[in-house]
């Protein structure tokens, strides 16, 4: 009798000193809250590793609700426009925060302060989260263009001086798209089994991103930011001129020097090609890297380099209408779709909630795990995700893990960031423009017919959803302040 | 119960409402669509814009081109799958030995999901590494642009649908074979009528309402074609393989055009039964001639 007494007030005591170790902090105990997001894996399988653990630290639990990326844009926007409160937590592609932002939340203030904001790239914290000087959303997952090539291929003797001699200068990373074409044909034509290089060019394969990566480095000129899709002061579209010209007829060069099927190519047969060891290089985002750097899934493991995309000494200024020149390459990257976005909706009933949610997702701890873990979808977008190379070495080799981060980091971090095209009806444009790079692609039309066409759709356009209204959007996008 | 009895109506009524509901009422939501100005995407407030869509649409050169398309696509392959149908199950219906295992083989491709077929096929026409490629270049045709240009890539759709469908033809037709009365061929095998003679004087009369009713189903199926194209090419390259429903999907569900959309499936809904009653009408005097 004394035994068990003593045993039970032992236990009891030992209960409550090891209290505060499995205390809810903050403590949600009973508090449900529903994010939603596009079908998983991807992005899905993020969201669900970070539920696990908050509810471990909170108490709380989050249902995740997957819809299909067709179904994901109207389901959150009937939500929100209804005032329905079924989402605490939404998953977004930033393309669609312009509808979306009358609705949300601002990101509390706690949040918006310490190591693990700062920990954010800017480009993300200053610009993908804010729309006109309210942070309304939290990064989730990185996307940015890269580039990567093969180092055995680049280091092989034998290329390096035959290179030199056909084009006069040491192979090695491109600066310039010049130089990427000079190596996509080199290998092309010069190396048996390896073609020159690997982009999506198929009709609804993530296309339209790769073009712009091209034209980033002509159209975004460092001094007139947010120029490049439209002009920022009468929302006149840009895709027309001299700059996209010069992009486009590029891109579809590069698509002569890619493997015979590359027309049908969408991302995923980018990072099929690269790792089969079929190209000599490729641009894309960083799953590319991932992908080929894994034995079990490629044949060039251990011979992965990465860099950030090739830039131009020369962007046009479309209020000169002339090309501006600069000694040397513009250090310009391009946002690629800009990452997916968490947010809380107004309508939410757990907004403190949700918001301790995004924080524990978005966590440098976290993240930083899913950005490792395969099948998330989340690239890099922390300096501490490109920093913590013993994170990444299960994957990498040395420098591997050091070029690849360099790179991401780099990206992100450039002078001359070019961001997305952000716009109501984003969907609209971008298919006036898919059917005219295909059709230009496939030899149909030239570059500046193509791209005449596209103007000419993207204006009446923006006619038929209100000029004021998209202006407005589209200088918001750009982190520009609303015309006076 | 008389023909006046009031309780009459507690029968009839809840089967009026459920077709009213389930069948009526979406056709007639659909219709109101059609005539709204209605997108999700950027939200815009819905309003009435009358017939607008409708002759933005038969305005729209890319209308008429999916419609020629569509058509183009599914008149080819289905008198293909036709013509290689018949002759199959013309073999098929003789007593030849393993003839269950070609039935159950020749069979196999429909049972298969579009979208599976359409990767399958992704995979085969590869110009690269698929082994077509390999077959092409020992031919001395490497590389072939099989769904990157316009022509080829729709005589590679045209093959699929036919590789996928042809079975479905052959199992109608085999069907109809085999009720085909035997003392009809006798009386010609006394008349010393040759097998062509017998084909074109028994067989293909007598299986002509039998035949109109598989290919009038497979024209209106091989126009909804939408999982294979959109696995296969895109649409592209361009517009030149987009086909009608592909089109409606572009507009439903990326631009959540939804009155367009609208608009555009009852354009759909109208260029299908004027081709069936053109084909119907095309056929009539010959099913009267045979029946």
């Amino acid at each position: 009798m004394t035994r068990g007494l003593m045993t039970t007030v032992g236990a009891l005591a030992l209960t409550l000193a090891a209290g505060p170790a499995f205390a809810c902090d903050p403590d949600y105990t009973g508090v449900e809250i529903t994010a939603t997001t596009q079908t998983g894996p991807y992005i899905a399988s993020a969201l669900t590793l970070a539920a696990e653990s908050w509810t471990k630290k909170t108490c709380g639990t989050v249902k995740v609700v997957e819809f299909p990326w067709s179904e994901l844009y109207p389901k959150i926007v009937t939500t929100l426009t209804s005032g329905d409160d079924s989402f605490d937590v939404i998953a977004f592609a930033p393309a669609w925060a312009p509808d979306f932002t009358p609705f949300l939340t601002e990101m509390p203030a706690q949040y918006q302060e310490g190591e693990a904001w700062e920990d954010i790239a800017p480009v993300y914290r200053e610009s993908l989260m804010v729309w006109n000087g309210k942070v309304l959303s939290q990064t989730m997952d990185g996307d940015v263009h890269t580039y990567t090539y093969r180092i055995d291929l680049f280091e092989d003797e034998a290329n390096k001086t035959a290179f030199k001699e056909k084009y006069g200068y040491d192979l090695a990373v491109p600066k310039t798209w010049k130089e990427y074409l000079d190596i996509a044909e080199y290998f092309q034509n010069n190396v048996d089994g390896v073609y020159g290089t690997a982009e999506a060019y198929r009709r609804g394969g993530q296309q339209f991103w790769f073009l712009f990566s091209h034209v980033a480095a002509y159209a975004s000129h460092p001094d007139l930011p947010g120029a490049m899709f439209f002009d920022p002061e009468t929302m006149d579209a840009q895709v027309n001129n001299p700059a996209w010209v010069r992009g486009l007829d590029e891109y579809i060069r590069s698509s002569k020097l890619a493997p015979p099927s590359a027309l049908n190519f969408s991302f995923g047969e980018v990072n099929a090609a690269f790792a089969g060891g079929q190209v000599a290089q490729s641009i894309g985002w960083g799953d590319t890297g991932v992908i080929a750097a894994d034995p079990e899934q490629s044949t060039v493991a251990g011979k992965v380099g990465s860099a950030v995309l090739p830039s131009s000494t020369e962007v046009y200024n479309y209020k000169t209408g002339e090309w501006d020149t600069f000694d040397q390459p513009v250090d310009t990257s391009f946002m690629a779709f800009g990452g997916w976005q968490a947010a809380v909706p107004q309508s939410s009933k757990h907004q403190e909630a949700a918001w301790d949610f995004i924080s524990h997702l978005s966590s440098p701890v976290v993240s930083g795990q899913a950005a490792v873990t395969g099948g998330t979808g989340v690239n890099p977008y922390r300096i501490s995700h490109t920093t913590d190379t013993e994170r990444w070495s299960k994957l990498f080799s040395d420098r591997e893990a050091k070029e690849y981060l360099g790179a991401q980091r780099d990206a992100v971090t450039a002078d001359n960031v070019a961001l997305d095209m952000r716009l109501p009806g984003y969907f609209s444009y971008t298919e006036i423009l898919e059917i005219e790079l295909s059709r230009a692609l496939a030899g149909e039309v030239s570059a500046q017919e193509a791209l005449d066409t596209v103007a000419k759709g993207w204006n009446e356009l923006t006619d038929q959803f209100g000029r004021d209204a998209q202006l407005s959007a589209y200088r918001a996008s750009m982190g520009l302040p609303p015309l006076q | 119960m008389t023909r006046d009895d009031p309780v009459k109506h507690l029968f009839l009524w809840p089967a009026f409402l459920v077709v009213l509901a389930v069948a009526i009422f979406p056709l007639i939501y659909s219709l109101a669509n059609s005539m709204m100005s209605l997108r999700l995407v950027p939200p815009m407030p819905a309003r009435f814009v009358g017939v607008d869509n409708y002759t933005d649409l038969l305005t729209n050169p890319r209308f008429w081109h999916t419609v020629r398309t569509t058509a183009f696509i599914a008149i080819t392959s289905v008198a293909l799958q036709f013509v290689i149908g018949f002759a199959l199950a013309l073999a098929l219906a003789k007593r030849v030995r393993g003839v269950n295992f070609f039935r159950t083989t020749f069979l196999m491709p429909m049972l298969v999901a579009p979208v599976a077929v359409a990767l399958v096929a992704r995979q085969i026409l590869n110009p690269t590494m698929g082994p077509l490629n390999q077959v092409a270049t020992f031919l001395g045709f490497p590389n072939l642009p099989y769904l990157t240009d316009a022509n080829w890539a729709l005589g590679s759709l045209i093959a699929v649908e036919i590789w996928q469908w042809t079975p479905f033809v052959v199992l109608l037709l085999l069907a109809g074979l085999q009720g085909l009365p035997d003392d009809v061929y006798e009386a010609a095998e006394v008349e010393n009528a040759s097998p062509w003679q017998q084909f074109w004087g028994i067989t293909f009369p007598m299986m002509l309402p039998i035949s109109a009713a598989v290919i009038f189903i497979r024209v209106v199926e091989s126009f909804k074609i939408i999982d294979t194209v959109f696995v296969m090419t895109g649409g592209g390259p361009g517009i030149a393989t987009e086909t009608l429903t592909l089109f409606a999907y572009q507009e439903g569900f990326k631009k959540f055009n939804l009155g367009y959309t609208s608009a555009l499936s009852f354009l759909f809904l109208g260029v299908v039964l004027i081709l069936s009653l053109v084909y119907l009408a095309l056929l009539k005097p010959y099913l009267e001639k045979y029946k």
